[in-house]
């Protein structure tokens, strides 16, 4: 109305012209790519039609990491959000506690993920790391954390749950922040007990914003990479490799453009596909009151 | 010399929210928009102030099409029901505000903020933050906004209603002294509260889902409600209504009620009507039709009983504190000389009592 | 048993606040040992399990043997981080405040779709975006340098910039905005002097933010830089080869984290104001 449309696009159009020229382009661009042989000895668009995408549907390597991907994201994500949900139940009610407390245990999200991960390997040197030295005190012998599988995909979660537990205690802790009083007023006057209490009234009004932060989480931990390329490199073998990893080896390592540019599109669509189940799972599951 | 609004509608989705307004507006002196929430009123307030463009219709003074004039060069001021000011802003810098805009001299600026200043008593708070002030004193700040520019027509959307009962009434008996010495511009005065329409007097549209339902002078409105919806609109608590009907020379409503016919129902021919009798006029006492006491309200210096009766229910508002309660029973006098009479049919006005 | 309650809470509370700190406190001794300190397995405590020294601090801002270049790296980071922070934030903030205030139409496309589409580029993992980055800053030229980063840390914190301040927007009320229009400014007079500067914590927790998502980003810069432009977490895992000097690298990734660690507790009050939590 009144020339309105001009000041409309006045705000909207700068933001959205920039992120459609530096996302959307490379998107379009990409699928493209992905129907091309680029390579490091053949560069270029040359069309081979679905080739990379038969080729990717037989390779194990890619399907293993995305089910390795799962496995870590989701135990790491379920992990956060447990610990995370109790430190902001133990906090709640503090007041005086709870300023120190939320600072510091905001710190692991403050820092660079890559850069805490440097940290950590050496803490899980074998021979070197203090936390060899740690168990040696009950007795245990030296562990291989980082050269055996099953110990180097734990490393890769704890790592990932120190930086990102707090995330989840912030925002859990501002949801129990923000719960009406009367509930629990009324529950504590119908003799409930505290687990009663929490199960029956705090649990079930959380469950909005737990489906929110368990998402959000999701989204960031289904391109974890950074931490796996400094802990492990993917190893032992390929045994901590996830799916961007991989992409990421093929990609700009091995210079498969074309096949990498297919495995990127297969990863995100999966990716978006799955979350949005997931997504649709959790809140029916989880907001049944709301239903 | 009129604004003239014709078949103006908005609407928003699946929703309605003006519904082919045609109205003519004067240049100045007041205009009461009554309607319950949800009428159209803000709507219609906002087409005015150039805040919402209309789906279709026309906005004119005298031949100037007003909707292609964007809000910010309309010349209106508006005041909200929820006290608007600028947060960041002192009290001073808020009234200022406009006239800034408009790029007034520090001279003239100067002169109109001691003039509303003084209006409205606020030479006390001019270095405050709105924050800082109580529900009343915001609302001031917003209308010594709105009343310090040069404007052509002030739009108050339910300007009293989030006041406490005292304040409201002292605020409302300020408004209708800056109205009435308020120049030549047009106000545009929203409300719910049919006593604060007449306190304004001037001119009242009533809305209806988004349709006009009566316009014109506020006491001809009261005296001769065109219809029930209008009769509802317009009075408070809404007047009572109940079926009857008018048969050899008797008036008769439920199960053995009646009376005779009322004068100013002589001319009506016999069949089924809609009576309608205002709160204020229902008595207690008298012949006696009883009734059961559901509710007893008492709002400052009034009455209000919600009553049962043996043909639906009914209130009742008289002046002065008389304690009731619930389950009482009560004898009620329905004077027949008060009673409107609605085509049974149509809802349509019939026949109004006269006036004293 | 309230107690024993109690001291079981500050227990729990004990134990997690020593995990959080202790890859600090480990970092912190570690850049103070030399190779001595390092090499003859674990140690701890300084003049008691080792000798401390301060050749790793010197060494990331001195020269000489051990000297790792630390400051051209966190200038540059620095300069990529606030650089793409101030754009997405402008840029951000102007877009929010579009589809916070006006209705978008474009066929079936509405505001929602809008804000849905810049929100939801979180979703994109960085490696899918590495490659065409990767052959689009070469084609410009801008391969390896601070510019080329900036324009791709715009667009990853565009995203965060609008999810914050569309949130924000949105709880301030339309009639401000409507008032100010009313007293005479246009739409962008209203958002510059009566929205913008009622907008201050929102606007500072999406920097906030942005600065964050910026300043901890590794892989982009990590595959768009190879020698002219290098930022801090690159330089820092660059010294993470086998042979790795345990203290340059404490030091170095203490020098890196604690900026914003500062950020952390200036603004810890404005956590307060629900402007993340209040979201789903």
């Amino acid at each position: 109305m009144y020339g309105l449309t001009r000041y409309k696009l006045f705000f909207l159009l700068p933001g959205l012209i920039v992120l459609l020229a530096i996302i959307l382009f490379p998107l379009v661009f990409t699928i493209r790519v992905s129907f091309s042989g680029w390579d490091a000895m053949t560069p270029g668009l040359g069309w081979i039609g679905g080739n990379n995408y038969g080729r990717l549907l037989a390779d194990g390597r890619f399907w293993q990491s995305l089910g390795r991907l799962g496995m870590i994201a989701s135990t790491a994500v379920a992990l956060e959000y447990a610990l995370g949900f109790a430190l902001a139940l133990l906090v709640w009610r503090q007041i005086r506690f709870r300023r120190v407390v939320r600072v510091l245990f905001l710190i692991p999200m403050m820092t660079t993920p890559v850069v805490m991960a440097v940290i950590w390997r050496t803490i899980f040197h074998e021979s070197l790391g203090p936390v060899n030295d740690f168990v040696a005190l009950f007795g245990i012998p030296p562990v291989q954390w980082l050269t055996s599988p099953e110990w180097a995909t734990f490393v890769v979660i704890l790592v990932d749950v120190w930086q990102w537990t707090p995330f989840m205690f912030l925002l859990l802790l501002a949801g129990l922040l923000s719960l009406p009083r009367e509930p629990l007023l009324a529950a504590a006057i119908d003799g409930a007990g505290p687990i009663r209490a929490f199960l029956n009234v705090t649990f079930p009004a959380m469950a909005p914003i737990s489906v929110g932060a368990i998402i959000i989480r999701l989204i960031e931990a289904s391109k974890i990479m950074e931490t796996v390329y400094v802990v492990t490199s993917g190893g032992p073998g390929t045994s901590t490799e996830t799916s961007s990893y991989y992409i990421f080896i093929r990609g700009l390592r091995d210079f498969q453009i074309g096949y990498a540019a297919a495995l990127s599109i297969t990863y995100l669509v999966i990716m978006i596909v799955l979350l949005t189940i997931i997504a649709k799972v959790l809140t029916k599951t989880l907001v049944k009151a709301e239903g | 010399m009129t604004y003239r609004i014709n078949n103006l509608c908005v609407r928003q989705g699946t929703e309605t929210h003006l519904d082919g307004i045609t109205l003519d507006l004067p240049l100045s002196g007041v205009v009461t928009v009554m309607g319950r929430t949800l009428a159209g009123k803000t709507t219609l307030l906002k087409v005015l102030a150039g805040l919402q463009a209309p789906d279709s219709g026309t906005l004119e003074r005298d031949g100037r099409n007003l909707l292609a004039i964007p809000a910010w060069r309309r010349r209106v001021g508006m005041v909200y029901q929820q006290f608007v000011n600028y947060p960041h802003l002192s009290v001073r810098e808020n009234i200022v505000f406009p006239l800034k805009r408009a790029g007034l001299s520090a001279d003239a600026i100067a002169r109109k903020l001691g003039y509303v200043t003084e209006l409205l008593g606020l030479g006390e708070l001019l270095r405050r933050r709105p924050a800082e002030l109580s529900g009343g004193q915001q609302q001031r700040v917003a209308l010594a906004r709105s009343l310090v520019k040069d404007t052509e027509f002030l739009l108050l959307d339910e300007p009293l209603v989030s006041l406490d009962y005292k304040l409201r009434e002292q605020l409302r008996d300020e408004l209708r002294r800056i109205f009435r010495d308020g120049g030549d511009r047009l106000v545009v005065y929203a409300t719910t509260d049919p006593l604060e329409a007449m306190i304004m007097q001037g001119q009242v549209i009533l809305l209806h889902e988004g349709k006009v339902v009566q316009a014109g002078d506020c006491r001809d409105v009261y005296r001769r409600p065109a219809n029930t919806t209008a009769a509802t609109i317009f009075s408070d608590p809404p007047m009572n209504l109940v079926k009857g009907e008018i048969a050899d020379g008797h008036l008769r409503i439920g199960v053995g009620v009646g009376s005779d016919v009322p004068l100013h129902f002589r001319d009506l021919p016999r069949g089924a009507y809609l009576f309608g009798i205002r709160a204020s006029d229902v008595e207690l006492g008298g012949s006696g039709i009883g009734a059961r006491v559901a509710l007893a309200e008492i709002n400052g210096s009034t009455t209000v009983l919600h009553l049962e009766l043996p043909f639906g229910d009914m209130v009742l508002l008289m002046e002065g504190v008389h304690p009731h309660a619930i389950g009482d029973q009560v004898a009620l006098n329905l004077p027949p000389s008060r009673f409107f009479a609605f085509d049974a049919d149509s809802q349509n006005l019939v026949a109004a009592p006269p006036v004293d | 048993m309230r107690a024993f309650y109690l001291l079981l809470k500050v227990a729990a509370i004990l134990v997690w606040s020593a995990f959080v700190i202790a890859p600090f406190l480990w970092a912190l001794t570690t850049s103070f040992k030399t190779a001595n300190g390092v090499t003859g397995g674990p140690t701890y405590i300084p003049w008691v399990d080792y000798q401390p020294s301060l050749a790793a601090w010197q060494g990331l801002f001195g020269s000489g043997a051990g000297s790792i270049d630390i400051v051209g790296p966190f200038i540059s980071s620095v300069m990529v981080t606030l650089s793409a922070s101030l754009v997405s934030l402008v840029l951000g903030t102007l877009a929010a405040y579009g589809l916070s205030r006006f209705s978008y139409k474009a066929g079936p496309v509405g505001n929602s779709d809008l804000t849905f589409f810049f929100v939801s580029q979180r979703i994109m993992p960085p490696v899918v975006l590495a490659i065409p980055f990767f052959l689009m800053l070469g084609w410009l030229g801008l391969l390896d340098t601070v510019l080329g980063l900036i324009i791709v840390y715009v667009a990853l914190l565009l995203p965060i910039a609008v999810w914050v301040m569309v949130d924000f927007f949105n709880t301030i009320p339309k009639e401000l905005d409507e008032t100010a229009m009313i007293d005479g400014c246009t739409p962008i007079e209203a958002f510059w002097r009566v929205i913008l500067p009622n907008a201050v914590p929102g606007l500072v927790v999406a920097g906030i933010f942005c600065i964050i998502f910026g300043w901890n980003d590794f892989f982009f810069a990590f595959t768009l830089t190879f020698t002219q432009t290098q930022l801090l977490p690159v330089a820092i895992v660059s010294l993470n080869s086998s042979v790795t000097p345990w203290w340059s690298l404490s030091a170095s990734a203490l020098i890196s984290v604690t900026p914003l660690i500062v950020v952390a507790f200036l603004v810890e009050r404005y956590l307060d104001k629900g402007s993340i939590g209040g979201r789903k």
